[in-house]
């Protein structure tokens, strides 16, 4: 019964504030950077996206970079993962446009209750564990992309290659409304390094018009200005309150199914990771030369309809491999494609009709923010 | 084979708008080092994107079924 009690407590709030107790209090997803279906490491890294770790974007690349998911992780905390970023080619001098960040973007019906634009607007605490050879002081923020509005604070790392947990409270805000939709809503940047246009202005501690020069304003550091530069983070939580909790550690499932909602790899159903050859469960049946349909759903139901592309068995893109058979087509496109189901497929002259022809490949699904 | 979530304005070398049996249709784009379908859905990032490449001079290869 205590154990009851304890968890009807953690999960009721009757003050009318949001309870920092609840299940899945944790605003950031796959904060321990245990989901990476697009691959664990990509190199030769000099332009943004998302590229290996699940639900975590570079946004601007100066330098040329590893991005990686690394096991170097804070002893006894319970984290197996963290993004690691390894810069291979230096840039010291970015010009003033560059910028050097990752971030994480939230969709707007996901931060609802933080009640923005009323007196009763809910603070947030953001808090994760980081580690760098790079000591000096970094900047983090909040983006309200719904508004063009902004909030940061810096952090220090005084510890060289040292493991470090910050914790930064960031004001509710009074003005402004989320749209309640699937849309970038609210994004949470770690800026690395930049150029002018970033660094010209003051730090934004209070909410306010965002303004390019007050991004980075507050970074005394180039993460970018050494090839010996490397730069860790895991452990990621944004959380309503004033303080930070334990870190919300999620079932692995729970973990990957979320991740799902934006990026799917048919591969990923094996063990999370990506895959090679195939690795698909999705086919299709033809019903003349020009196109094949079958009801293929994704394991959960997707941000929005999804950016398809197929590899065949030798992993090039636009291919689509007849069963027993061979690839074929060259170029196939995807459609009917709904935020649950991916139907049809389709290449002029591309399809045989008949038994047993079934198509099938390796899917990979983008409705990323 | 390129890595998804990467798709830039500046990598699109052709759209063609494919149509599907029910009259449907998707986008099949074709990039430096990619090629993908884009569904039509504003809502969806690189259709997003495909917009911007053609309220910036790009020509959609169109061809409706008769």
């Amino acid at each position: 019964m205590g154990s009851i009690a304890r968890t009807l407590a953690n999960s009721i709030s009757d003050t009318g504030t949001v309870a920092s107790g609840v299940n899945f209090r944790n605003l950031v997803i796959n904060g321990d950077m245990s989901i990476a279906q697009r691959g664990t490491s990509e190199s030769s890294v000099t332009t943004g996206g998302y590229k290996t770790i699940d639900r975590w974007q570079n946004v601007g690349i100066f330098g040329t970079w590893t991005i990686s998911q690394s096991t170097d992780v804070p002893s006894g905390q319970g984290f197996s993962s963290s993004f690691k970023m390894d810069c291979t080619t230096a840039n010291a001098s970015p010009s003033a446009g560059n910028q050097l960040h990752i971030s994480q973007r939230i969709e707007g019906q996901n931060v609802q209750y933080l009640k923005k634009g009323t007196s009763s607007a809910e603070s947030l605490t953001l808090s994760f564990w980081v580690k760098t050879n790079k000591t000096g002081t970094y900047q983090v923020n909040l983006r309200d992309k719904d508004n063009t509005r902004i909030i940061g604070q810096t952090y220090t790392v005084s510890s060289a290659d040292t493991w470090e947990k910050k914790t930064i409270t960031f004001a509710g805000d009074t003005t402004g409304t989320f749209g309640n939709d699937d849309g970038n809503s609210l994004e949470c940047e770690w800026f690395l390094g930049a150029g002018s246009t970033y660094t010209g202005g003051a730090v934004p501690t209070s909410w306010e018009a965002e303004s390019a020069g007050d991004r980075a304003a507050g970074l005394t550091v180039n993460l970018a200005d050494n090839t010996a530069n490397e730069w860790f983070i895991t452990g990621v939580q944004l959380e309503v309150g004033s303080s930070a909790t334990d870190f919300e550690f999620l079932p692995y499932d729970v973990n990957l199914q979320r991740c799902q909602r934006y990026y799917f790899d048919t591969a990923s159903v094996v063990n999370g990771e990506a895959g090679s050859g195939l690795g698909g469960i999705f086919t299709f049946k033809a019903f003349n030369s020009n196109e094949a349909a079958g009801y293929n759903a994704f394991p959960v139901t997707m941000r929005t309809n999804p950016t398809i592309t197929v590899t065949d068995n030798g992993g090039v893109d636009g291919k689509i491999h007849r069963f027993a058979s061979g690839d074929v087509g060259s170029s196939v496109t995807f459609g009917n494609v709904s935020n649950s189901a991916v139907i049809a497929c389709n290449e002029t002259s591309t399809f045989t009709t008949g038994e047993p022809n079934i198509y099938g490949g390796r899917i990979r699904a983008n409705a990323e923010l | 084979m390129e890595k998804i979530g990467t798709f830039r304005k500046e990598d699109i070398t052709t759209v063609k708008k494919v149509y599907f049996f029910d009259g449907s249709w998707s986008y099949n784009v074709v990039g430096t080092n990619f090629k993908c379908s884009v569904p039509e859905s504003t809502s969806n990032t690189d259709y997003q994107i495909i917009q911007e490449w053609i309220a910036d001079g790009g020509t959609v290869i169109d061809n409706p079924p008769e």
